[in-house]
């Protein structure tokens, strides 16, 4: 019985492992194929689709991807943790109800989101805010029930005798939340930030309303180039962001990352 | 005549309607061992957290040294707090842990530097300080606990249960370190715990707290001896506790109608309600063979043994007096002790002040 169980299990692992890395390997190898065409041929290689990268064409919405995802990583981050803070450390009154209301938008197509943004845009008047001002909004919309229930759940942990003897040793609540709650929520907050930086940065469904043709992020430019044709620089541009995406989150990882977590608080 | 650290004037807290803790006095001179005992849910912790600060009391007046503290806030009222998980600052290291209240109160730096380590010497962890505490054991980290909590040098310390996570032997040893420190330091202590072991090993004085009220209040030898009630008679060692049907005083004693039928002879008391129950402690009773002897006791009676328990250091002996009554008698196990054996015939000698009598 034993031993069919760990044969289920290795199965399992193995599994998920193909369907996660076989798609990689195919972008990349399709990154470095010779023909214009997407082809497969592990034994000619050239990294000249690399090289595009470096044009405008493709540099310009990284960085304005990049641009926006740090701002929104930023905004929802701080909105997060105070909001996170006020319901579930200090238990404001109706705590719950406004919980589960700051976690509400996840239950919201985005596509439903971004037809509703534009709308609210336009019937106030504010249309001049498409491209950077509304995606930044938007994304924010999107990523804050994140970053919020992330904190909350490393909030939720929180020993409150560590901040009763915080208190008893006298420190006022400002040096509490500075001294000791910050940095026990620290992975958290820190795990919240880097889902809202990936969130945004890859978003499609809420951005395609959003952009402004010539303004545009990553994403929406290669789905844009996808309508004319497929060839390998965006299998190029898709392992570069894939290598970026790594970058950012062992980046944050090392600032105090998400392993601490588990021995809740950093060396 | 020491002055008062603590006071306690009929402090009582509600939760809803339902009374948590009821009319407590309380007066702690400076410097005193004090335990607050009591079993599961009867308001130590309460009691404890409105000394504190972090419990508002419903009504009453708690004083820090004459002061009213029912508006100042935890954070300004100069105590310390041991927790019973410890709870250290995990991302900090012993020493920084230990350093938090004088960062906070503002010390320098140099002085704060020999504070810490003059306290981490008086609880045994020197060369400790740059661990964290997930890198010390249990034991450990309630002594950085402790440090922490002395290194500011509060007037009053507050532990809640402190030692109850910890194995026998290394509680047993804490008791007399605790014990030690408080003496050095002539800091006053409020001790909380439901172990009476405990709280007998270490204070000054115990309060012992009933269902959110002090039951019995005073040294632990006279709590032993003289109980006041069949809660504090139970919870305070072991006892014999009897139902007395009634009672007749005499020239000499007091006496007391137990099971069916037999009579004990107490020393004549002065109760203010009717006796109800009487305590007899199993240690206090001599076991005398039968036929002679015993003429000095006030209470002499006949017993068969029904069971025998070798408890090393000494005997339990389950004795049956006939009238429905049996004790249990220690025997202490010298190397001249033979303990009876099952259904020999034996006598009980009882002194008539071993037999406490019990309003409640
Ligand atoms: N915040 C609260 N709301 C309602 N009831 C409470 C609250 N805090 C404590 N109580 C009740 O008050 C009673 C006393 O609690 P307390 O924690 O003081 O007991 P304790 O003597 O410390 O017990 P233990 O030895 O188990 O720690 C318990 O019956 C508990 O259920
Ligand atoms: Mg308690």
């Amino acid at each position: 019985m034993n031993r069919l169980i760990s044969i289920f299990y290795w199965f399992s692992l193995g599994a998920v492992l193909c369907f996660i890395t076989l798609p990689l390997i195919v972008v990349v190898a399709a990154s470095l194929s010779p023909t214009s065409a997407v082809t497969l041929q592990p034994w000619e290689w050239t990294g000249r689709w690399y090289a595009d990268l470096w044009s405008s064409r493709w540099l310009d919405p990284f960085l304005a991807s990049v641009k926006i995802a740090t701002v929104v990583a930023a905004i929802s981050g701080v909105l997060g943790l105070f909001a996170a803070y006020a319901v579930v450390y200090e238990r404001i009154p109706g705590s719950d109800a406004l919980m589960s209301c700051l976690l509400s938008p996840l239950s919201v197509p985005q596509i439903v989101k971004g037809v509703a943004v534009v709308l609210f845009l336009s019937m106030i008047g504010l249309q001049g805010f498409l491209g950077t001002p509304a995606l930044i909004a938007a994304h924010v919309v999107l990523a804050l029930p994140f970053v919020t229930r992330m904190v909350a759940t490393s909030l939720a942990n929180f020993d409150a005798n560590l901040d009763r003897a915080a208190q008893v040793l006298g420190a006022s609540k400002l040096q509490r939340i500075r001294l000791v709650v910050l940095p026990m929520i620290k992975p958290g907050v820190l795990s919240g930030v880097t889902f809202a930086f990936i969130i945004s940065f890859n978003n499609i469904p809420l951005s395609v309303f959003l952009v402004r043709p010539g303004d545009s992020t990553l994403p929406i430019t290669v789905i844009n180039y996808l309508e004319y044709s497929l060839d390998p620089v965006l299998a190029a541009v898709n392992v570069a962001s894939m290598a970026f995406i790594l970058a950012v989150i062992f980046l944050f990882e090392k600032i105090g990352g998400f392993s601490a977590q588990l021995h809740g608080g950093s060396k | 005549m020491n002055a008062l650290d603590i006071e306690l004037v009929s402090v009582s807290k509600s939760y809803a309607s339902m009374a948590v803790v009821r009319d407590i006095d309380l007066a702690i001179p400076q410097g005193e061992f004090v335990s607050i005992l009591g079993p599961s849910g009867c308001g130590k912790t309460t009691t404890l957290n409105m000394i504190a600060g972090f419990t508002a009391p419903s009504r009453g007046d708690i004083r820090i040294k004459g002061r009213s503290q029912v508006r100042v806030p935890p954070e300004r009222r100069n105590i310390g707090l041991v927790f019973q998980n410890y709870a250290l600052f995990p991302h900090m290291t012993v020493t920084e842990n230990v350093a938090f209240g004088l960062k906070m109160k503002g010390v320098r730096r140099e002085e704060a530097e020999t504070t810490v380590k003059s306290a981490l010497r008086s609880v045994h962890l020197e060369g400790m300080g740059k661990r964290y505490p997930r890198e010390l054991s249990g034991g450990q980290q309630q002594r950085v606990a402790l440090a922490r909590a002395i290194a500011p040098r509060p007037s009053v310390l507050l532990l809640d249960e402190p030692l109850s996570n910890l194995d026998l032997k290394l509680r047993e040893a804490m008791r007399i370190e605790l014990k030690d420190i408080q003496q050095q330091l002539g800091m006053t202590f409020v001790y909380v715990t439901h172990d009476q072991e405990e709280a007998m090993a270490m204070s000054d004085r115990v309060v012992v707290m009933w269902q959110g009220a002090i039951a019995q209040e005073g040294q632990p030898a006279a709590l032993y001896r003289e109980p006041n009630s069949r809660f504090v008679a139970d919870f305070i060692g072991k006892s014999n506790i009897l139902a007395v049907a009634s009672t007749a005083t005499q020239a000499a004693h007091l006496e007391l109608a137990v099971g069916d039928g037999l009579m004990l002879k107490a020393r004549k008391t002065e109760l203010s309600a009717a006796i109800r129950y009487c305590s007899i402690r199993p240690e206090s009773i001599a076991v005398l063979p039968s036929g002679v002897g015993g003429n000095g006791f006030a209470n002499l009676l006949n017993a068969t043994v029904r069971r025998v328990v070798n408890l090393g250091a000494a005997f339990e002996i389950d004795a049956d007096l006939g009238s429905d009554v049996r004790l249990h008698v220690l025997l202490r196990a010298t190397r001249a002790s033979v303990p009876p054996s099952v259904g020999d015939a034996i006598r009980l000698g009882i002194e008539d002040a071993d037999i406490q009598p019990l309003s409640a």
